[in-house]
């Protein structure tokens, strides 16, 4: 086999390179890898913990302003969770304390946004057509009249 | 902002896949293209090819050594491009791409080394100091030139063009493979996707061939011989074929078919891609060489050797053309629609300094070629020309028919 | 973990316990201070999270959606989503028998303004969209490096320590749930908000939706809302004939809804 020398030497080389190649790669595969499928599975607990949650629900706001939410639940606004028109809880509250101030949008574009009348909205709900509302209201405030916690008259 | 017609699912304005992705299938052609012209005399002892098969070789390897760079430069995380290696996710066919491409890498690599070893050695040989030293090493420390080491080359060479064609197949296939698989977009999923990539592959790497066939030619003074051009020109004209038979192929049995997806491709392939396909893929691109080429190959007979060279240049020229106008269409084009089948985007324009923009890829196309420059210093692709013809002697008369060259 | 509303004129439930609201206050403050002191939030809770007993599902109630936006707003505010791309959106049908519209303007993110269109519109709803969370998801499929998984409680996720930004799972989704971020450069989607379900809390879109239109359960328990409604009401899923089996279903969908 001498005139194959040379083709050994290539072989070998290869072999090498392989070797390299697979005890390389146990270095570098991550640990959880594989555990419950071809994924990295301490990802999992990573996206658990990836931020504090910034939305609270009205039961949180009712931590602290338990009689501002019994007076949205017995009107027309029940279903309208506290952070649809108020910021998030996270910007306001933290570890029982409040640490800003709760930004409100008082125009009337924040409340067409969901009662203006457009094609789309079920006919049950109730929307109203700007110009036509109480004899036109495009330049009225919607809170001149209503209140948004319980906004029915 | 891009203009939307109809209208586009609210993420589906934007096109992750650029230009870089154009370019990548674009260069994997030319590496299987090339590889297949350098196995027709390799493995199939075509002796026409001859003349061409070193520069087939060495041109598959220069432009396979910088593959990887349209996709390093696209992706988000470039510096993570080696978890395709370390924990790849085998149902992805992109995960392929780690094992196929140093496969082949391995397999061009190692058919350049035992084409050249012998080159090698008698360079070794001859040289002095650290050239010397260089080449030694690149033989791998033996200087084994006997007849019987040569035929072990010679057999090594066939088997590994054997192993290199499948796997170059393969590295261009499975980039079809990757645009085929996905039953989302109705512009790219289609069995006959791999198929036609493959094909497209074979005409561009043939194209290529027949250009630099034509400037080497021209650099080393060396003749251009009748039968390997006209060879080169009967594959393209084949390859060319069956390439635009099976693009066609898809848009009528699309059409034929009238399913939800007909109405927005045809309606994409007429707004947006009416430059890009009908007019540079098809007519100028396909219908123009197809021509050029029947002439060349239907009336060989009648034709001068220079109305020759030129028809094949000017096809080939136009091929290449054509072949980057396909992988633009498909990759381009199937990002401008929508997966609501109801809207198209305006055409995507990629930036001229961007990473993945057009002077990259100009760069990534004049790279390859700087390479076959250097691969030529180290390991020259044509042997050392012979010696000039003296001119014959007026006293003597000219040389016999098959005298001394 | 509140109930679902599925009668938008149910009350809140005070009565529910006082108990109630104060823990889950405390615990969201805790979560905070352990937030803003740099200690992953949550990990007191690993423990009491088990994936097993969950299996996540989402009912989207097209006949009650006003499209208000509200579920866009308090999905980019809990999410961080880059501004151009989303995790969830809206979509407006006005449909005729000849000829149909759709719309989409920043996807519901201001709700929707009136709208003219060049025929007489006899049905118009809305449609929210989110990551189906497939079964069998041709995202996860395509990922070449396993960054993109499918965990036991039924939640499609993308790890950002791995994705490496091909976008390949971008191109694969036939519901265009996906984005490239470009601000982590990696791929991103609605996560069901895992950082909150696994809380005992909702996903923010479901908190805030004034009309019970977004519905969150588990179908591993009998008495799931969620659950009975996908049993026993008549539900479709997106592009059913691609089989990718969408853990999202819908009620009151129309055939022009792709």
């Amino acid at each position: 086999m001498e005139p194959a020398r040379h083709v050994f030497r290539v072989l070998l080389l290869l072999l090498v390179a392989v070797v390299i190649f697979v005890l390389g790669r146990t270095f570098l595969v991550p640990s959880s890898y594989g555990e419950h499928g071809p994924y990295r599975y301490a990802n999992v607990a990573e996206q658990r913990a990836v931020r504090a949650p910034r939305h609270g629900g009205p039961a949180a706001c009712g931590a602290c302003h338990a009689e501002r939410l019994k007076a949205v639940a017995a009107g027309a606004h029940r279903a309208v969770s506290c952070e649809v028109c108020h910021a998030p809880l996270a910007r306001h509250a933290a570890d029982g304390a409040k640490r800003a101030e709760m930004p409100v949008d008082p125009s009337a574009a924040a409340c067409a946004r969901c009662h203006r009348k457009i094609d789309g909205r079920p006919a049950a709900f109730p929307q109203i057509v700007l110009a036509q509302h109480q004899g036109g209201v495009e330049k009225t405030p919607c809170l001149d009249c209503h209140d948004a916690h319980s906004p029915k008259l | 902002m891009p203009e939307i017609t109809g209208f586009a699912f609210p993420n589906d304005v934007h096109v992750h896949w650029s230009l870089m992705i154009v370019m990548y299938p674009y260069i994997t052609g030319f590496v299987a293209g090339a590889f297949i012209v350098t196995a027709l005399y390799h493995l199939f002892g075509k002796k026409e090819f001859e003349p061409v098969a070193r520069l087939a070789m060495a041109t598959s390897f220069c432009f396979m050594a910088i593959a990887t760079f349209p996709l390093n430069l696209h992706l988000g995380h470039p510096e993570r491009a080696g978890y395709v290696m370390v924990t790849p996710n085998f149902s992805s066919a992109m995960a392929g791409f780690g094992l196929i491409y140093s496969g082949y890498f391995v397999v061009l690599l190692l058919e350049v080394w035992f084409v050249y070893r012998r080159e090698i050695i008698e360079t070794a040989r001859r040289s002095r100091g650290v050239k010397r030293a260089l080449y030694a090493a690149l033989a791998l420390g033996t200087y084994d030139t006997s007849p019987e080491a040569l035929e072990i080359d010679h057999r090594a060479v066939k088997i590994l063009s054997a192993i290199g064609l499948p796997a170059a197949c393969m590295l261009h296939g499975y980039v079809g493979f990757i645009f085929g698989g996905i039953k989302a977009n109705p512009w790219w999923s289609t069995p006959l996707m791999p198929v036609i990539f493959l094909l497209s592959a074979a005409v561009s790497g043939i194209a290529l061939l027949v250009v630099l066939h034509q400037v080497t030619a021209k650099l080393w003074r060396r003749p251009v011989e009748r039968e390997t051009v006209q060879a080169m020109v009967r594959w393209l004209w084949f390859f060319l074929i069956i390439t635009v038979t099976l693009e066609l192929l898809e848009i009528v049995l699309l059409a034929y078919e009238n399913s939800d997806a007909w109405h927005i491709i045809s309606q994409l392939l007429t707004t947006r891609l009416e430059f890009s396909f009908i007019s540079v893929q098809m007519i100028v691109g396909s219908l123009v060489p197809f021509i050029l080429l029947a002439i060349v190959v239907t009336m060989n007979r009648y034709l001068h050797d220079r109305v020759r060279n030129t028809l094949a240049v000017v096809a080939s020229l136009l091929l290449l053309v054509q072949v980057f106008a396909m992988r633009w269409n498909i990759v381009i084009g199937g990002q401008l629609l929508s997966k609501s089948f109801r809207g198209l985007r305006s055409g995507y324009r990629p930036e001229l300094f961007d990473r993945e923009g057009i002077l990259v890829a100009i760069a990534l196309l004049v790279l390859p070629f700087v390479l076959l420059w250097i691969f030529d210093r180290v390991l020259p692709i044509e042997p050392a020309a012979p010696p000039p013809r003296p001119p014959p002697d007026p006293e003597v008369g000219p040389e016999p028919a098959g005298g001394t060259a | 973990m509140d109930e679902n509303r599925k009668d938008a004129t149910a009350p809140a439930s005070p009565a529910v316990g006082r108990r109630a609201f104060v823990a889950t206050a405390l615990r969201l403050g805790g979560g905070l201070v352990a937030f803003l002191a740099g200690v992953p939030a949550g990990a007191a809770e690993q423990a009491d999270y088990d994936w097993t007993q969950h299996r996540w599902a989402y009912l989207v109630d097209t006949t009650r959606c006003i499209g208000c936006g509200a579920c866009v707003r308090a999905c980019r505010t809990e999410n961080d989503v880059p501004g151009g791309f989303f995790r969830t959106w809206v979509e407006r049908y006005v449909v005729s028998p000849e000829a149909s519209h759709v719309d989409s303007p920043r996807g519901g993110l201001d709700g929707f303004a009136p709208i003219q269109t060049p025929f007489t519109p006899t049905k118009s709803f809305f449609v929210p969209k989110i990551c189906n969370h497939c079964e069998e998801t041709p995202c996860v499929q395509v990922c070449p490096v396993g960054a993109s998984y499918r965990t036991r409680d039924g939640v499609v996720l993308v790890d950002g320590e791995r994705c490496i930004g091909c976008g390949y799972c971008v191109q694969a989704c036939p519901y265009g749930s996906r984005f490239l971020s470009p601000e982590t450069h990696t791929a991103e989607k609605c996560t069901w908000c895992y950082h909150r379900i696994t809380k005992g809390l909702r996903p923010a879109c479901v908190e805030v939706c004034p009309t019970g239109t977004r519905r969150f359960g588990n179908m591993l328990r009998e008495d799931d809302p969620v659950r009975i409604a996908i049993s026993k009401e008549r539900v479709s899923v997106l592009q059913p004939h691609l089989l990718t089996e969408p853990q999202c279903f819908y009620l009151g969908l129309d055939k022009e809804v792709r």
